[in-house]
């Protein structure tokens, strides 16, 4: 008892925290009670002095705030509440009191007589306009409480309660106290008896809306405008009863109002007119609509359109879905959408006027209200279009008729798909009452070009509509279509949309195009090559062949369109007849097949996008056909000439040999790969060629023999097209490996005779190592040791040779490095001692830069080993060594080969690996610009380019070189200095967008010459040139401090 | 500006395709496709050395999509105030060219403006040797013959771009001349 005497009076003193801690410590454990602090506190609780009666009541609420709450029994809760609502009368205790307040409201002893004791006490004494921010706080918390814990006790108050507590509440100002207040407010309009007080409500809350409040920077409280917006508006939407107040109020800030109200006040709108009711909507409909209309019509911004038209749509819903569900079609609509609908077709009377783009999107909003609104807008808009549509008076405007008609169906499909499981009954969509004159109008929209376009998209949400279209009436859509498709000569993008829908029927029902379409197509592909000079048919055939190829990824589609095009192929490259064949010039029909085997490529790699699993079926029924074409073609080459021997034909169909062979099993690659080195090994084709012609026996196929034609060995194009996408698991079948690659590498410096054939057989090698490499020590040590003395290091054989043996080396190196082996790094190393040789070192900084570029050889769909960031791991180990030795030798020929190693290296790399040393990257870079190589400088400015481009604004790398940057761009921009097209294209492109990267004062002194310069580029003989060239002069001209 | 409406509701064009929209595999004078194996596009650029003049189709892409300033959501084109048979080269001087425009409405207030949009576009991208006259349509403006003076009058251009203003909101029509109508 003394020592909380003490404790007391120390405290009074000295307001340390240190005694309340005491204090709370003797009540915890027991030596003390509530009893004797107010014991201790009688003098100065009772004090005639103002200080120490604050002080006293201070001490005690600090103290009862830590005091454990089982501590606080029923009694003495009860003797505390009614001490401390005592002290609320008091001006210089209300302080302390209200925070005591604040701890008991929360505690389990306090009971409901406490709620109506405090609460009263609060409406008697407390003035809010007296109080600080902090203290109203505290009275909102404790209300707060009061609603939280004892609402019953409040509701039985009555009027009392409401009434006080409005008065509390009205003209709070700050942030903090509101976001309280609004919980609050919402609370008693939905829980409380407010019938009396609506107005009140109305006053304590509207009167805040649309909240205007920015806070400020670094807000402590963290307080964001959409917090308190979004507790406002949680309020606004409460009761019903609001309504009549609330609209009005709505509507003049809608008019009224800066952008972000109008925004604010039409999303508010839409979470309050289902609660307000569909009488209030409606009573208020004409008025709202009027407002709503110039939000639409003439619309501020996109967005506040948008919004404008999600209020109708709510404002519609709010009234028509109360009204019974109308099944009966009849039921005529009557109010606000029937007047909307009825002012938005005396509009679109002019559909080709800005306004009718407004009018339907009303509409279209009307779609997705309710099923009877939607009916009736269809059963007013679509005769109304398909009447403007066949008026002679308006033949110049059924194009946008069309397009208004075609906004209309595809809103209409959207309202309607929201269920895709469950299937329409016939009829019951509501466009299917007027789906005959709407397909009437829409295939005569079909026929002249600028009504086709709004036509097809209209046909297209018609088929998308599930239960709209029969199956007749699909076919005799497509039936139309393919007249579009047949009578589209001048090759617009409306074979593009028309094909889109074709393919968009053919998913629903392929049979149709199949029939219909695809026989269409072929019989226009002709059956030998239009002669060179005819460029017409030539393009014909083309754009039959992207539409077959755009329609065919269906797997039916496909195995049809493989038969039609294999057949071809066989007749154009071996005619029945020889005499049928122009001898003398065979390059149009190669050109013909290459187009042919191009569309099968092409359709493959789309259907393997697609994960389509028909591909698989493709080993047997495609690939063996195409071998037996150009192994036959290769023999009978050399007797007489033949078309499937260009090296183009080639490269087209080991893509479609490997896109096939990427798809198998590990089994099925492994009995694949043993009937092609059958084949190419031994000779034997019967397993892997079969097909129409017949290989002739006495001819021997043996491409990697030292006396094999020329025919036969590209034909090693096909060999490494079957192994490059092998999987690791498949051994291949030769009985030693490493002897097999050695003699393949020796096979590429001896007898290959171009680059077709070496680049062949380096990504076979290359391929085999990256799967197997771990079974391949004795290979990549003494084997290649002995390929790079001998033919890389020898500098007395040839330059030429030894630069393809690096580009061989290079593969090498990255079948390893793709997936993390060790010795990667060392042949890398190796090709860093090449730098000084005169003839070979920019081959060899070519080479060290391409490493750890992305390739089509080794991916992950070829199913490659690759580790992850390997290019990473790569650029952190070689780029410091590139960056040092070019600066550790200034103007020799090796600081040249180091320069065009970093061009080749930031090329291949991901930007992100490079980022960081930018600073150092700079100065060389711009260095590089020197070289006189063209190929290099447009790869360095794309660099910088691709830098700038995700550069942050103010990029302090590129304001330092601001100066020297610009005046190389114009330099490499301007035909009197650059040739390349490429690098003025890329050198303009640079300068467009350095105004957006760097800061005004830097660029400033270059503005006038660059904008002079730059004129001359706009005199440029090439178009490119000159269109990019008026981008960069444009950016300039707006670059303005 | 003034906050008269002068055409509350005008028609609109459907936009005629760009001639460069032949198809990308179609390589004139080519027999074979493009097959995209080729990695360089350099080559396909250098291949050829023949110098491609500026055409009427070239300076109709460039003024085409410039912001129609009563309908800043719409483009000249769309509203079929240019078009490109109203880009005419003088056939005796091969740099004279004259551009015309039609105003919407023949009270259109805007039309100053919209020439000067034109013009400065112009003055921008094409080069310097070229003389550009920027007239109305004839028949087609109540003031025509006013417009086109002011249009052409060098001193009378210059002052109208020192007016900060005035070249806030031509530069806002221009910011959507760069793009070609696919993109919107």
């Amino acid at each position: 008892m003394e020592r909380i005497d003490r404790l007391v009076r120390t405290w009074i003193a000295s307001e340390q925290e240190q005694e309340i801690e005491d204090t709370v410590k003797e009540i915890e454990q027991g030596n003390a009670t509530l009893l004797h602090i107010v014991k201790s506190l009688g003098e100065y609780l009772t004090s005639e002095e103002d200080d120490l009666r604050t002080k006293g009541v201070e001490f005690l609420s600090l103290v009862i705030a830590r005091c454990p709450p089982e501590k606080l029994n029923r009694q003495s809760v009860r003797t505390l509440v009614t001490f401390y609502c005592g002290k609320l009368e008091d001006t210089e205790t209300i302080i302390p009191a209200l925070k005591g307040l604040t701890t008991l409201t929360k505690l389990p002893s306090f009971v409901s007589t406490d709620a109506v004791e405090v609460a009263k006490a609060l409406f008697a004494h407390v003035k809010m306009n007296v109080l600080v921010q902090s203290q109203r706080f505290t009275v909102f918390t404790i209300i707060d409480n009061l609603v939280a814990n004892q609402r019953e006790a409040l509701k039985n108050m009555g009027q009392e309660f409401i009434r006080g507590y409005v008065g509390l509440a009205e003209g709070e100002k700050d942030p903090r106290n509101l976001l309280l207040a609004f919980a609050i407010d919402r609370v008693l309009l939905i829980e409380f008896e407010v019938t009396n007080f609506i107005e009140d409500f109305f006053n304590i809350t509207f009167c805040y809306f649309p909240i205007t409040f920015r806070p400020p920077p670094n807000d402590p409280y963290g307080i964001t405008t959409e917090d308190l917006r979004a507790a406002l508006r949680s309020c606004l939407h409460a009761t019903p009863a609001f309504g009549k107040l609330a609209i009005p109020l709505f509507l003049e800030k809608l008019t009224a109002g800066s952008p972000v109200t109008k925004k604010d006040t039409l999303d508010t709108l839409d979470v309050c007119l289902p609660v307000y009711g569909p009488t209030v909507a409606r009573e208020f409909a004409r008025k709202m609509w009027n407002t709503l209309k110039l939000e639409i019509f003439q619309p501020t911004d996109n967005v506040t359109e948008e919004k404008a038209l999600k209020t109708t749509q709510v404002l519609i819903q709010t009234i028509y879905s109360a009204t019974p569900a109308e099944k009966t079609d009849d039921a005529e609509i009557e109010g606000l959408a029937k007047e909307a609908c009825e002012e938005c077709i005396q509009i679109l009377r002019q559909p080709e006027k800005s306004q009718a783009k407004h009018a339907i999107k009303v509409l279209c909003a009307f779609m997705s209200t309710t099923p009877s609104v939607s009916r009736f807008t269809l059963a007013r808009a679509v005769p109304h279009f398909v009447k403007l549509f066949l008026d002679p008076d308006e033949l110049p405007n059924r194009a946008p008729t069309l397009r208004l008609l075609a906004d209309l169906i595809e809103a209409a499909r959207e309202s309607t798909s929201q269920d895709l499981e469950v299937l329409p009954d016939e009829g019951s969509v509501p466009l299917s009452s007027y789906k005959d004159e709407v397909v009437g109008i829409l295939t005569v929209g079909l026929k002249t070009p600028a009504s086709a376009y709004p036509a097809i998209d209209a046909l297209k949400s018609m088929v998308r509509t599930p239960g709209l279209l029969t199956d007749e009436e699909l076919g005799f859509v497509v039936h139309n279509v393919n007249e579009v498709l047949q009578k589209d000569e001048d090759e617009s993008d409306l074979s593009d949309v028309s094909l889109d829908l074709l393919c968009t029927i053919s998913a629903v029902a392929p049979s149709h195009v199949s029939d219909n379409t695809l026989p269409m197509l072929f019989s226009a592909l002709p059956d030998r090559a239009p002669p060179r000079d005819a460029d017409a048919e030539r393009i014909k055939y083309w754009r039959t062949l992207a539409s077959l190829k755009k329609l065919c990824t269906q797997p039916d589609l496909f195995e049809t369109l493989v038969v039609r095009l294999v057949t071809k192929l066989d007749l154009l490259c071996v005619p029945a007849t020889p005499a049928e064949q122009a001898v003398d010039d065979l390059e149009p029909a190669a050109a013909y097949a290459h187009s042919i085997l191009k569309t099968l490529a092409d359709v493959l790699s789309a259907k393997i996008e697609l994960g389509h699993t028909d591909v698989v079926k493709y080993i047997d029924r495609l690939v063996p056909r195409l071998y037996n074409l150009f192994i036959y073609s290769a023999l009978e080459a050399e007797e007489r000439p033949m078309v499937a021997t260009d090296p183009r034909l080639l490269a087209v169909t080991a893509q479609i040999v490997t896109l096939i062979t990427q798809t198998l099993t590990a089994a099925r690659q492994e009995t694949f790969v043993k009937a092609v080195f059958a084949a190419y090994i031994d000779g034997d084709v019967s397993e892997l060629a079969q097909g129409i012609q017949k290989i002739p026996a006495g001819k021997k196929f043996s491409p990697l023999e030292a006396s094999a034609s020329t025919y036969q060995r590209n034909l090693l194009v096909l060999f490494s097209a079957a192994v490059v996408a092998l999987r690791k698991e498949v051994s291949l079948p030769v009985p030693d490996e490493v002897a097999f690659l050695d003699s393949l590498l020796q096979w590429i410096g001896a007898h290959a005779e171009n680059a077709l054939q070496r680049e062949a057989l380096m990504h076979l090698i290359a391929a085999v190592v990256n799967r197997h490499a771990e079974k391949l020590d004795a290979f990549l040590s003494s084997n290649v040791d002995a390929f790079w003395t001998s033919q890389i290091a020898n500098t007395s054989s040839p330059a030429e040779a030894r630069r393809n043996a690096i580009l061989t080396y290079k593969w090498l190196t990255k079948a390893l490095l793709v997936r993390g082996h060790a010795r990667a790094m060392q042949n890398v190393d190796r090709l860093f001692e090449l730098f000084d040789d005169e003839h070979v070192s920019w081959d060899a900084a070519r080479a060290v830069g391409k490493v750890p570029g992305t390739d089509k050889v080794l991916t992950k769909r070829h199913h490659a080993v690759l580790r992850i960031l390997y290019a990473q791991k790569y650029c952190n180990a070689v780029l410091p060594r590139i960056i040092e030795g070019a600066k550790a030798s200034p103007q020799s020929p090796r600081h040249n080969a180091y320069l065009v190693a970093l061009a080749a290296l930031i090329k291949s790399v991901p930007k992100s690996t490079y980022a960081h040393e930018m600073p150092s990257l700079m100065p060389l870079l711009l260095r590089g610009l020197d070289l006189p190589d063209n190929e290099i400088r447009a790869s360095v400015i794309d660099t910088l380019h691709a830098a700038a481009l995700s550069s942050e604004r103010d990029d302090a790398i590129i304001a330092e070189h601001a100066s020297s940057l610009v005046s190389t761009m114009v330099k490499n921009s301007l035909v009197s200095q650059m040739p390349s097209v490429r690098v003025r294209v890329a050198a303009l492109r640079y300068l467009a967008v350095l105004p957006s990267v760097v800061r005004y004062d830097v660029l400033h002194p270059q503005k006038a010459t660059v904008i002079r310069e730059l004129a001359k580029a706009l005199d440029d003989p090439k178009r490119v040139v000159r269109s990019e060239a008026v981008e960069a002069r444009t950016n300039w001209f707006k670059f303005s401090g | 500006m003034s906050s008269e409406v002068f055409n509350p509701n005008p028609t609109i064009f459907a936009p005629t395709k760009s001639k460069k929209s032949t198809k990308t595999y179609a390589r004139l004078h080519s027999l074979w496709l493009d097959d995209g194996e080729n990695d360089g596009y350099d080559e396909e650029y250098d291949q050829s050395d023949e110098p491609e003049t500026i055409d009427q189709d070239e300076i109709f892409e460039l003024i085409r999509s410039i912001s129609d300033p009563e309908h800043r959501s719409m483009t000249l084109e769309q509203l079929a105030v240019v078009s490109a048979p109203q880009i005419v080269f003088d056939h005796n001087s091969p740099d004279r060219i004259t551009v015309e425009f039609t105003p919407t409405v023949p009270h259109c207030g805007m039309s100053t403006f919209i020439g000067l949009s034109i013009r400065v576009r112009l003055l921008r991208s094409l080069p310097q040797r070229f003389k550009i006259d920027i007239r109305v349509k004839p028949g087609s403006h109540q003031s025509e013959h006013a417009l086109n003076k002011q249009l052409n009058d060098k001193e009378r251009v210059a002052a109208a771009l020192e007016n900060p203003a005035l070249l806030e909101v031509l530069e806002q029509c221009l910011s959507t001349a760069g793009r070609t109508p696919q993109e919107e």
